[in-house]
């Protein structure tokens, strides 16, 4: 969790200077962050956001789905995302800030994609290009 | 030819000045694409937009306008967003297309129209240098409204009127069908575009509206296509902008 207050950091700044936005990010949960492994159903490159479907396994065997948003195609290219970064099937590891009700879905922090690299969700989160 | 027919000829001419016939060698080109002026500090500082206006409503506006407000910066206390027109995927409109949070806009320019297209939700504004302003009873109120606009030295004037009353201007204030925008787009550097909007409107505002926008070129950018046709925003039972998830 070392990147936590940064990564809050840009969360505000990015609030801050999106008053025009298509939403704001307060239906997530800045301050926590969870990391989730599955395989991935359906990579969305799609607007106004796109998404990660994401099967998550527990060690018991249970498969939990999970809906992560990430930022518009215009936003995700600048942090070296493309269209075909990610495909059903796929193994991939995702960092996200949580729905604050609890739902199963989030806001990508990071994702680590099956070639090993590791991508962030636009300007100011996360690695970039 | 007598003095009178030269008079009149003289008049025709002088009458057709602010429109196509200021177009010159001279005219700056706009064209290209424009990110949001991210020089704002160190030696590009005095590029930067200066500091926006305040926005003075008439009391009767200003009332509900800053309850809203107020009702906005409590829901975002309690981690909430209330309904906006931007989370039902519905166009910004004029002004608010300029600046919509990073998303860059292409101007093209010729010298009878200038078209500028955001790159957010595609919106296209198309502004007429070859003909007047038409009477506000004849544009039928939308999202665009309709631009005429012309060159006074290095500056272009565009005025746009015909603003519906459901898009919201500057910061979400109100406007009513008499708004009036007027906008002086201006070349600081070759790279560097002001434009600087001024909001008119004699039923809401005490006084003028000017706030300025700058921008940066951004060289060789590719617009990206941006339909709205996966929106998972939905506006709850209590007005709170929430997120669908998919079942497995």
């Amino acid at each position: 969790m070392k990147s936590r207050p940064l990564n809050v950091l840009a969360m505000t700044m990015l609030l801050a200077i999106s008053a025009q936005a298509h939403h704001s990010f307060t239906m997530f949960d800045a301050t926590k962050q969870i990391t989730l492994s599955g395989i991935v159903t359906s990579f969305e490159w799609t607007n106004p956001h796109s998404y990660i479907e994401i099967d998550v396994s527990d060690e018991g065997g249970a498969v939990k789905h999970w809906s992560i948003e990430m930022g518009s195609p215009s936003i995700l290219q600048q942090s070296g995302w493309k269209f075909s970064s990610l495909k059903k099937g796929d193994k991939t590891t995702l960092v996200i800030n949580p729905l604050k009700d609890g739902r199963a879905g989030g806001f990508l922090n990071t994702a680590t994609l099956p070639t090993g690299k590791t991508l962030g969700n636009g300007p100011g989160r996360g690695p970039q290009k | 030819m007598d003095l009178k027919k030269i008079f009149c000829a003289t008049l025709a001419l002088a009458s057709l000045l602010p429109f196509a016939g200021a177009q010159s060698a001279k005219t700056p080109d706009l064209t290209g694409v424009w990110g949001t002026f991210k020089g704002g500090k160190g030696p590009n500082a005095k590029f930067a937009a200066p500091p926006a206006g305040q926005l003075v409503l008439k009391p009767e506006y200003a009332k509900p306008y800053e309850a809203r407000r107020a009702k906005e910066a409590e829901a975002n206390q309690r981690g909430e967003q209330l309904a906006n027109s931007g989370a039902q995927c519905v166009p910004y409109g004029v002004p608010t297309m300029m600046s919509v949070a990073v998303y860059p806009v292409e101007i093209i320019q010729t010298p009878k129209q200038v078209t500028i297209v955001s790159e957010a939700f595609s919106e296209v504004r198309r502004v007429y240098l070859d003909r007047p302003q038409a009477p506000l009873e004849d544009v039928a109120p939308g999202y665009y409204g309709r631009s005429v606009g012309h060159w006074e030295a290095d500056t272009l004037v565009v005025d746009t009127i015909g603003i519906k009353t459901s898009v919201n201007g500057y910061r979400g204030m109100p406007h009513s069908e008499r708004m009036r925008i007027t906008e002086r787009m201006k070349l600081v550097t070759p790279d560097v575009l002001h434009d600087q909007i001024t909001i008119d409107d004699p039923v809401v505002l005490e006084k003028p509206m000017v706030y300025t926008l700058a921008y940066q070129r951004v060289p060789d950018y590719e617009m990206v296509e941006f339909v709205c046709d996966n929106n998972r925003e939905f506006i709850d039972e209590n007005g709170i902008v929430r997120m669908k998830v998919k079942e497995r």
